[in-house]
C-alpha cells in the first residue's frame, strides 16, 4: 500500500500504545488481582447470591454466590493462556511451513497451499468444534483446534513474503556474493516477516479468545463451573435486572481485552 | 478456466478434510458407535445386535483405520451422508429444511452491512485523514473488537430486555429478522467500510484517478466513472473471504436466537455427537464458501479484464 | 499573444522555500523546455502552474491564462481550466489510464463530459482522434493490452479531448529507450503544430534538444540559465549548465582501446527465450580482463537475460558459458539497475559491507580505503539503503562488489535511474574499475551513445529473434539497431 493510504504514523503509534495498555490492564487484573484480594473463584455461598460489591468481592457475587472478581480474574487467565499457547504453536508451524514452501516450491508448495486453501474455506469455529469432539479434554481441545485454525494465516503471510523476498534482486546479490541460506533468512526474510508476525499474533490471540468465549456462550465450549468469559455472560444473563454489574463485568473485560488486541495489531484487516 | 480448476481442487480438499475430521469424531465417540448409527438408520425399535454388527462390519469400526477411512470418504464423495443419529431422518432432507432459514438470515445481514459499510468507507477514503475518516476508524475498530455473540447479547439487552422493542427470539415474522441480522451486519459493515475506505484511498492516490480529473472531469464524475468500478473489485474479493466470518456468525447467532437454521442444527449435532449431521452441515458450509468465491472470481474477472488473462 | 504567463511562482513546504521565484511565459507555436535534475524543482514548478501540488506544499505567485487571472496559492481556481485550457500529460501513461475501461471510452468520456458533445458525436470524435494518432485498432482494447507508446498516444487524445490549447508534459520520456524517446518528441511537436502551446519538463538532454524552442535550466529550486534551447545547448554560459551538457553521453570523449588481459569467460552459441519467444540465439563471444563489452538494444530484447545467463542465474536454451579455470565461484558479480532493491532493506550499509568483507576474509580497512576512491563519505555507512541517494548507493554497490575481488561484473542498466552528472561519475568509476582491478565488465544499457563511448566492443541485440554470431575478440554488430 502507498503511504497515502496508511494511517498517519503518530496516530498509529498512539493507537498501538492504547491497545498495549488495555491488554496490560486485563493481564494485571488477572494475575495481580487475586494476590491483592485473595479469594476462591469456585467457592459458593448461596446467602450472598447476586449481592453487591464488598471488600472481599470487589465486583459482587453471582447467582450461586461466587465472587465475580475472582471468577473474572481466573477467566482472564484461562482464555489468554490457551490463546497464547495456540498462537505460539500456530505461529511456529506457519513460519516453518511457510518458509519451507516458499523455498522449496514445486509439490511441497502446492500441497501445503492446497491444504491451507481448504482450511480457509471452513469456518474456524466449526473446526474448533469438531476438534473439541475428537480430543479428550476441553482446554487441550481448544488448543489443538485453535492451532489448526490459526496456522493458516501465519503460513500464508510467511509464504507470500518469503517468496517475494527470495525473488528479489537483493537476495540474488547476496547469493552471488557467496552467502548461504542462513544468512539470507537472517538478513532478508526475518526482518520482513517479523512485524507481520506480531500483527498476526495479536489478531490470532483476539480470534482465539473470541472463539472460546463464543462457544462458551452457546454452551458448547468450556463446561460449568469453570470460570470462562462467555460462560459467565450466559450464566448471568437471566439476572440482568437484579444484578447488572454482575453481567457487565465479563462483558466489559472481554471488550477491553479484544479492543486492546485489535489496536495492538494495528490497522491491517484480516 | 484456471479459476475453476483451482476452486474444484479446493472443493475436493474441503470434502476430504471434513470427511477425515468426522471420521475421527466417529472413532472418538464414547460407547458403541455402531449401535447408535444403526439406530439412526433403522429406528431405535428395530435395532438388534445383528444390525449393529452389520454396521460395524460395513464401516470397519473395529478394523484398521485406513480402509475404514477410505470407505467413509467413498460414501461422502458419493454424497451418501446417511441418516441423522438423533432424528433418524436422512441428513440431506434435514439440511434442506434448515438451509432456507440460514440463507435468508445471511442474505439480510449481508445486504444490511452493504448499505451501512461501503458508502461510508468510500466517503472516508475520498479524504484520507479527514474528520469522517478518523471518526470511521474509531467506530469500525470498536465494532470489530465486538464478537458477534457479544453484539447479539448487547442488542438483546438494549432493544429487547430494556426497551422491549423487539422479540429476543422467534422465527417467522419480519421483525424476528432485525436483531439477529443486525448482530451479524454491524461487524461485517465495520470491516466492509475499512476495505472500501482503503481501496478508495489507494485508488484516489493513483495516477489514473488524478488524470481523469486533469482531463476535465469533476470530482463527482471521476468517482462515478472511475472510482466506484475500481473499488468494487477488492470489495467483492473481500466479500467472498468474509463468507467464513458470516458463517461463523450465523452458527453463533442462530444458537443464541433459536433460529431454526443450519448453524443451530450444527451446534445441536455436535452437542449430541450426531456425526452424519455434522458431516452434512459442515460440508454444506465449506462447499458454500467455495461456490460463492467461484462466483466472485468469475464476476471480478468480468469487471477487471486483467484478472481474466 | 502570450498563451500563459506565470509571475514569481514559489513553492514552500512548511515555511521552507523549495522553489525560488520563477517567471515564465508560453507563446503559441514555440515550445518551452524546463530542464533539471532530480530535486531541481522542475515538476513542482509545473504542478504550481497547473494547481496540482500535493496538499502539504504551498505555492505563491500569479498565473495569467488567456483572460483568466489565477492565484497559485488557491489551486481550487485552476480546476475549471483542466482539460478545457490546459491538457496535462502524465509521467507514466500506462498508469494514467483507468485499467478497467477500454481505451476508446476514456477518450469518448472527455468529449462527452468535458466538451459537452452528445454520446454519438463524442464517440465519433474519439474515433477520429484515435485514427489520427494511428490507433484505430486500439479503440476496444484495455490499457494492459496496449504498448507503452500506444498508451501514451491514448493519453494525449484523452487529455486534449476537452479542447485544451496548452499541453504540459511532465517527464514524458521517463524510462523509455532512445527510439521511443524520439517518437514521443515528434508526437508532442505534432500536437504543437495543431495550434496552441507546449511546455515540457524533463531531465533528458536529448529530448530537450529535439523539442527545441526556449529553455529554462533549474537547479535546487533556482533558475540557472534561460534562453533559446539550441543556443543554451551549444554555448552554455553557466558552469552548471556546462557540466550538465558535458554529462550527456553524446558529448563524452570516445574510449581509447586498451590491451586485453587474461581471458575470463567464453560464451558459445548461446540462446535464450522468455515466455516462448526466442530472444537471441547463436551468440558467441569471449571476454578478457580489463575489457568492457557493451550490450544495447530496445527494451525487451533480452539484454538483461543475456547477462543473467552469463552469470549462471538463468539457464540458456542452448549453448554454454565457460569460466576460465581457477576462478572463485564468487568471481562473477552483478551491478543492479535499482541499487535500493539490491541491498537488504533493514540493515545499515556499514553492516552489510562488513558482512561481505568478513565473508571474503578482507581486512576491515579495505572498506575505508575504497570509500574515498569511489568519492563516498564514511557517514553513509550508518544509514539504511533508503536513506542515501541513488548515485551514492550505486557507488556503494560497486564498493560491495570490489570487496569480493571480482573478475567479471555484469552491470545491468546501472545508471538508467540516475541524473546525467551522476551517471557520468558512475560510468567513469566502472571504467576505472575495469582498468585498475583487471576486471571484465559487461555493460547493458538502452542508450547506444553511452555504450558506444564506454565499451571496447558493442553487441547490439535486435528486437526480434534474430541473433548474431560473435567470435573471437572481433566486434560484430548483430543485426537490429546496428
Amino acid at each position: 500500500m502507498t503511504d497515502a493510504v496508511m494511517i498517519p504514523r503518530r496516530a498509529g503509534h498512539a493507537l498501538r500504545w492504547t491497545g498495549a495498555a488495555l491488554v496490560a490492564a486485563s493481564l494485571i487484573l488477572a494475575v495481580v488481582g487475586p494476590l491483592a484480594v485473595p479469594g476462591d473463584p469456585l467457592a459458593q455461598s448461596l446467602t450472598k447470591a447476586l449481592s453487591g460489591p464488598e471488600p472481599a468481592a470487589p465486583l459482587g457475587y453471582d447467582h450461586l454466590g461466587r465472587s465475580i472478581f475472582h471468577r473474572l480474574a481466573a477467566a482472564l487467565r484461562l482464555s489468554p493462556a490457551i490463546a497464547i499457547a495456540a498462537v505460539l504453536t500456530a505461529g511456529l508451524a506457519g513460519l516453518v511451513l511457510g518458509t519451507w514452501a516458499a523455498a522449496r516450491g514445486g509439490w511441497t508448495d502446492r500441497i501445503l497451499t492446497m491444504l491451507a486453501d481448504a482450511l480457509l474455506a471452513l469456518p474456524g469455529l466449526l473446526l474448533v468444534l469438531m476438534v473439541l469432539a475428537i480430543v479428550p479434554g476441553t482446554a487441550p481441545g481448544f488448543w489443538a483446534g485453535l492451532s489448526l485454525v490459526l496456522w493458516v494465516e501465519f503460513f500464508r503471510l510467511t509464504r507470500a513474503a518469503t517468496r517475494a523476498v527470495l525473488a528479489s534482486p537483493a537476495v540474488q546479490a547476496t547469493r552471488l556474493l557467496g552467502f548461504g541460506p542462513v544468512y539470507v533468512f537472517r538478513t532478508h526474510i526475518w526482518p520482513e516477516i517479523a512485524p507481520m508476525m506480531l500483527t498476526a499474533a495479536a489478531f490470532g490471540t483476539a480470534t482465539a479468545i473470541m472463539a472460546i468465549a463464543a462457544l462458551g456462550f452457546v454452551h458448547v465450549g468450556m463446561r460449568a463451573p469453570t470460570p470462562e468469559l462467555g460462560l459467565m455472560m450466559v450464566e448471568l444473563l437471566p439476572y440482568w435486572r437484579e444484578a447488572p454489574l454482575a453481567l457487565l463485568s465479563p462483558v466489559m473485560a472481554t471488550f477491553a481485552l479484544l479492543l486492546g488486541l485489535t489496536l495492538l495489531a494495528g490497522s491491517r484487516d484480516t | 478456466m484456471n479459476t475453476l480448476v483451482t476452486r474444484g481442487i479446493q472443493a475436493l480438499m474441503v470434502a476430504v478434510l471434513i470427511g477425515a475430521a468426522t471420521f475421527a469424531m466417529m472413532r472418538a465417540l464414547p460407547g458403541d458407535a455402531a449401535y447408535r448409527i444403526a439406530a439412526g438408520r433403522y429406528g431405535y425399535d428395530n435395532v438388534d445386535t445383528a444390525a449393529a454388527d452389520a454396521v460395524r462390519d460395513e464401516l470397519g469400526l473395529d478394523g484398521p483405520a485406513l480402509p475404514a477411512l477410505l470407505h467413509w470418504l467413498g460414501d461422502l464423495l458419493r454424497l451418501d451422508f446417511g441418516n441423522s443419529l438423533v432424528s433418524g431422518q436422512p441428513v440431506i432432507a434435514e439440511i434442506g429444511h434448515q438451509l432456507g432459514a440460514s440463507l435468508s438470515l445471511a442474505a439480510v445481514a449481508v445486504v444490511l452491512s452493504l448499505i451501512m459499510g461501503p458508502p461510508l468507507g468510500i466517503l472516508a477514503g475520498l479524504r484520507p485523514g479527514g474528520l469522517l475518516d478518523r471518526g470511521l476508524l474509531v467506530v469500525s475498530t470498536g465494532l470489530k473488537a465486538v464478537p458477534q455473540f457479544l453484539m447479539a447479547l448487547i442488542l438483546i439487552l438494549i432493544l429487547s430486555v430494556q426497551f422491549r422493542l423487539l422479540p429476543a427470539a422467534g422465527y417467522g415474522a419480519a421483525r424476528h429478522f432485525i436483531l439477529p441480522a443486525l448482530a451479524l451486519a454491524l461487524g461485517l459493515a465495520a470491516v466492509n467500510a475499512r476495505i472500501a475506505r482503503d481501496a478508495m484511498a489507494r485508488i484516489g492516490a493513483m495516477p489514473f484517478y488524478s488524470f481523469a480529473q486533469w482531463k476535465g472531469l469533476s470530482r463527482r464524475q471521476a468517482l462515478l466513472h472511475h472510482g466506484l468500478r475500481n473499488v468494487s473489485v477488492p470489495l467483492l474479493t473481500y466479500l467472498g473471504l468474509q463468507f467464513v466470518t458470516l458463517v461463523e456468525g450465523v452458527v453463533v447467532v442462530e444458537a443464541i436466537f433459536g433460529w431454526p437454521g443450519i448453524g443451530h442444527a450444527l451446534v445441536h449435532a455436535i452437542f449430541s455427537r450426531d456425526v452424519p449431521m455434522v458431516q452434512g452441515t459442515a460440508l454444506c458450509l465449506g462447499l458454500g464458501f467455495v461456490l460463492i468465491n467461484t462466483a466472485i472470481d468469475l464476476l471480478t474477472a468480468r469487471i477487471d479484464p486483467r484478472r481474466a488473462a | 499573444m502570450t498563451l500563459l504567463k506565470a509571475d514569481d511562482i514559489t513553492v514552500a513546504q512548511g515555511g521552507t522555500p523549495i522553489l525560488h521565484p520563477v517567471s515564465l511565459h508560453l507563446e503559441p507555436g514555440e515550445p518551452l523546455v524546463i530542464l533539471g535534475e532530480t530535486g531541481s524543482g522542475k515538476s513542482l514548478l509545473a504542478q504550481a502552474i497547473m494547481g496540482t501540488l500535493p496538499r502539504d506544499l504551498a505555492a505563491r505567485g500569479r498565473v495569467v491564462l488567456g483572460d483568466h487571472l489565477l492565484d497559485a496559492a488557491r489551486p481550487e481556481g485552476f480546476r475549471p481550466l483542466w482539460g478545457r485550457q490546459i491538457a496535462v500529460l502524465p509521467q507514466e501513461p500506462w498508469l494514467s489510464l483507468d485499467p478497467l475501461m477500454r481505451a476508446g471510452r476514456q477518450v469518448t468520456e472527455a468529449h462527452h463530459l468535458v466538451r459537452g458533445l452528445g454520446t454519438q458525436d463524442a464517440r465519433a470524435q474519439a474515433a477520429t482522434d484515435l485514427d489520427r494518432l494511428g490507433l484505430a485498432h486500439a479503440d476496444t482494447r484495455y490499457p494492459h493490452e496496449l504498448s507503452g507508446g500506444m498508451a501514451q498516444r491514448v493519453a494525449i487524445a484523452a487529455a486534449r479531448a476537452g479542447g485544451a490549447g496548452i499541453v504540459i508534459a511532465d517527464e514524458p520520456t521517463k524510462g523509455l529507450d532512445a527510439a521511443r524517446r524520439d517518437e514521443v518528441a515528434d508526437l508532442l511537436l505534432a500536437e504543437l503544430a495543431r495550434g496552441g502551446g507546449l511546455l515540457v519538463i524533463t531531465h533528458d538532454l536529448a529530448l530537450a534538444r529535439r523539442i527545441g524552442g526556449r529553455m529554462i535550466v533549474l537547479r535546487a529550486g533556482r533558475v540557472v540559465e534561460t534562453g533559446p534551447t539550441a543556443a543554451v545547448m551549444a554555448v552554455p554560459t553557466q558552469a552548471y549548465t556546462r557540466d550538465l551538457i558535458a554529462a550527456d553521453p553524446e558529448n563524452w570523449p570516445a574510449r581509447s582501446r586498451r590491451p586485453a588481459g587474461a581471458p575470463v569467460l567464453t560464451a558459445t552459441r548461446l540462446a535464450a527465450g522468455r515466455g516462448g519467444v526466442r530472444l537471441f540465439s547463436d551468440l558467441s563471444f569471449d571476454l578478457s580482463a580489463g575489457r568492457i563489452l557493451g550490450v544495447t538494444g530496445p527494451s525487451g530484447c533480452g539484454k538483461s537475460t543475456l547477462g543473467d545467463v552469463v552469470l549462471g542465474l538463468a539457464p540458456p536454451a542452448a549453448g554454454r558459458v565457460n569460466r576460465s579455470a581457477g576462478l572463485a565461484p564468487t568471481a562473477f558479480q552483478k551491478l543492479y539497475q535499482d541499487p535500493v532493491a539490491a541491498f537488504p532493506r533493514h540493515r545499515t550499509l556499514g553492516r552489510t559491507l562488513a558482512d561481505v568483507a568478513h565473508r571474503h576474509g578482507q581486512p576491515r580497512d579495505r572498506i575505508d580505503t575504497l570509500l574515498p576512491r569511489l568519492g563516498l563519505n564514511p557517514v553513509l555507512l550508518t544509514r539504511t539503503p533508503g536513506g542515501v541517494s541513488g548515485g551514492e548507493l550505486q557507488r556503494l554497490a560497486l564498493l560491495r562488489l570490489l570487496l569480493v575481488r571480482p573478475r567479471f561484473i555484469f552491470a545491468d542498466e546501472p545508471t538508467s535511474r540516475l541524473d546525467p552528472i551522476t551517471q557520468k561519475q558512475v560510468i567513469d568509476l566502472l571504467r576505472d574499475t575495469a582498468a585498475a582491478e583487471g576486471c571484465a565488465i559487461m555493460l547493458v544499457s538502452h542508450d547506444p551513445e553511452l555504450v558506444a563511448r564506454t565499451a571496447d566492443h558493442v553487441l547490439s541485440l535486435a528486437p526480434a529473434k534474430t541473433g548474431g554470431d560473435l567470435s573471437g575478440q572481433a566486434v560484430k554488430r548483430a543485426g537490429g539497431l546496428g
